[in-house]
């Protein structure tokens, strides 16, 4: 095990690089926001987030394939739930906007506002980073949403966020680390595994209750996040 | 106008791949993406050549299908500005619809139906025992919650196609939450059995509560079981519900014979 830690302390600075790279995109969508309200205000049937912003999308190396303002509803101010989000089709590439079932009587209703990269932002005040999970009723997606609670004039206003896909992040993640350290795992604070360099901790899955690891993980500034190693045996060879 | 891109809403809209008569299949889908409240009381349909393309269907066939659900009060069509092909929430005739169809169906097509369900749902089941989360079982019991308390048939088919949707997110997987979604387009068009014996609503809350006690106590072989054992129960309440229609229809025929 010797390196182990340093090895260790690389990847936690990388995952950490992504993560803040992701963090850029949002707090440029959640400027953008800010702008929009401070010129035009904020009205019932009208989008904030202005038209560009989507832009953001196609900037080279990016990570989120959407991105956008997620409304918090005001019924007292006629404002219902409503997304402004942009995506980017995985068939052809195109930008186009997220049209979910907001309707609470379909059986495809988005009830965004009971989901966790919402409701956390909006109840601590702070960004947030959720998954994975199965993005179900919205893209449909199995994505990292990290997101971002967007303050104006009257308060909490929605969150801003950006979505990327667990597939990217891992692809990302191991092309910029190049040759792979010993196995480790990235777990989120449910204990979920984000990604795995272990072949029988699989993405998505729950740490089985009761598992022994090593050591108690090194943390990831700035998502709830932590880097363990674990020990794993080869299937394949020796 | 805009079509919504939830993916439940892009099974609604998927081409047909059914050896069915094409036009039958249009009007089967319509019906269940209502019956499940996909498509809503007032609601606009894609135009004409949208939903043609959509569905992978002729014009032709197209036309002929919104024929149908205009004669059956499904769809509305207005001219003039504003105009074009609304849905229209009716339950008498998504009852008749179901019951035609469950009449068209062997049993041996709802037994398929059954055992594709039970194996996505059992799956999602078992996969869900160890990887939902505490939030997530308790959104389960949330949805068990609703199912009991359900008014209308809509309500509760609804509420019970979101409690297999959800469950397969649970498991963490796209795929098979896709395969729910469609295989309750297909179980939409198909009678809803509390209607016909409400006890039966008492069943289903029942099963899916022992399901989530499983997943709460981390039991995968207990939740896949259950979920098994729960959906070839429903399998028969189908195949006993077209039984018995074939029993009633013969012995209104021999009423009319004699």
């Amino acid at each position: 095990m010797t390196g182990g830690a340093d090895e260790l302390a690389g990847v936690a600075a990388a995952v950490s690089g992504l993560v803040e790279q992701v963090f850029v995109t949002v707090a440029g969508v959640r400027g953008a926001v800010l702008r929009s309200v401070e010129r035009d205000g904020f009205r019932a049937g009208r989008w904030v987030l202005p038209d560009g912003v989507q832009e953001l999308l196609r900037e080279p190396g990016q990570l989120a394939v959407g991105l956008g303002l997620v409304v918090a509803p005001r019924p007292e101010q006629g404002l219902r739930q409503r997304l402004e989000w942009w995506q980017v089709d995985p068939g052809n590439g195109e930008l186009h906007t997220l049209e979910p079932d907001l309707r609470p009587t379909s059986l495809g209703y988005y009830d965004y506002t009971t989901t966790e990269w919402f409701d956390v932002p909006r109840r601590t005040g702070r960004r947030h980073a959720f998954g994975p999970h199965v993005d179900v009723h919205g893209t449909g997606r199995y994505v990292l949403t990290f997101t971002e609670p967007v303050a104006a004039g009257s308060g909490f206003v929605g969150v801003a966020g950006a979505d990327v896909p667990v597939r990217r992040f891992e692809t990302h993640l191991l092309r910029a680390l190049g040759a792979l350290p010993g196995p480790f795992l990235l777990l989120n604070e449910e204990d979920r595994v984000v990604l795995s360099t272990a072949p029988r901790f699989l993405v998505g899955s729950l740490l089985p209750p009761g598992t022994r690891l090593p050591e108690a993980g090194t943390g990831i500034p700035g998502a709830p996040w932590r880097l363990v190693p674990v020990r794993d045996e080869h299937r394949l060879v020796g | 106008m805009q079509l919504l891109s939830g993916d439940a809403r892009r099974a609604v809209f998927a081409p047909l791949d059914d050896g069915a008569l094409r036009s039958e299949a249009v009007v089967r889908r319509v019906g269940s993406a209502i019956a499940l409240g996909l498509l809503s009381d007032g609601e606009q349909l894609p135009s004409e050549s949208d939903l043609a393309s959509m569905l992978r269907v002729s014009t032709v066939t197209l036309r002929e299908a919104l024929a149908e659900l205009r004669k059956l009060g499904l769809v509305e069509t207005r001219r003039g500005r504003g105009g074009g092909s609304f849905a229209r929430s009716r339950e008498d005739v998504l009852a008749e619809l179901a019951d035609a169809r469950l009449a068209e169906l062997g049993s041996t097509d709802l037994r398929e139906l059954g055992d594709v369900h039970s194996a996505v749902a059992a799956a999602a089941a078992r996969l869900a025992a160890s990887r939902a989360s505490r939030t997530e079982i308790a959104r389960l019991r949330d949805i068990v919650d609703r199912l009991a308390s359900a008014g209308s048939v809509t309500g509760q088919r609804r509420t019970d196609g979101r409690w297999y949707i959800e469950l397969a997110a649970c498991a963490q997987s796209v795929r098979l939450t896709m395969q729910e979604m469609d295989l309750h387009l297909e179980l939409g068009q198909l009678p809803w059995p509390p209607a016909h014996a409400p006890g039966l609503l008492d069943v289903m809350v029942a099963g899916h509560r022992a399901v989530v006690d499983a997943i709460d106590d981390r039991d995968p072989a207990r939740a896949r079981a259950l979920t098994e054992a729960h959906v070839e129960t429903r399998t028969l309440w189908a195949i006993e519900l077209r039984l018995q229609r074939l029993g009633l229809a013969a012995a209104d025929v021999r009423r009319e014979v004699s």
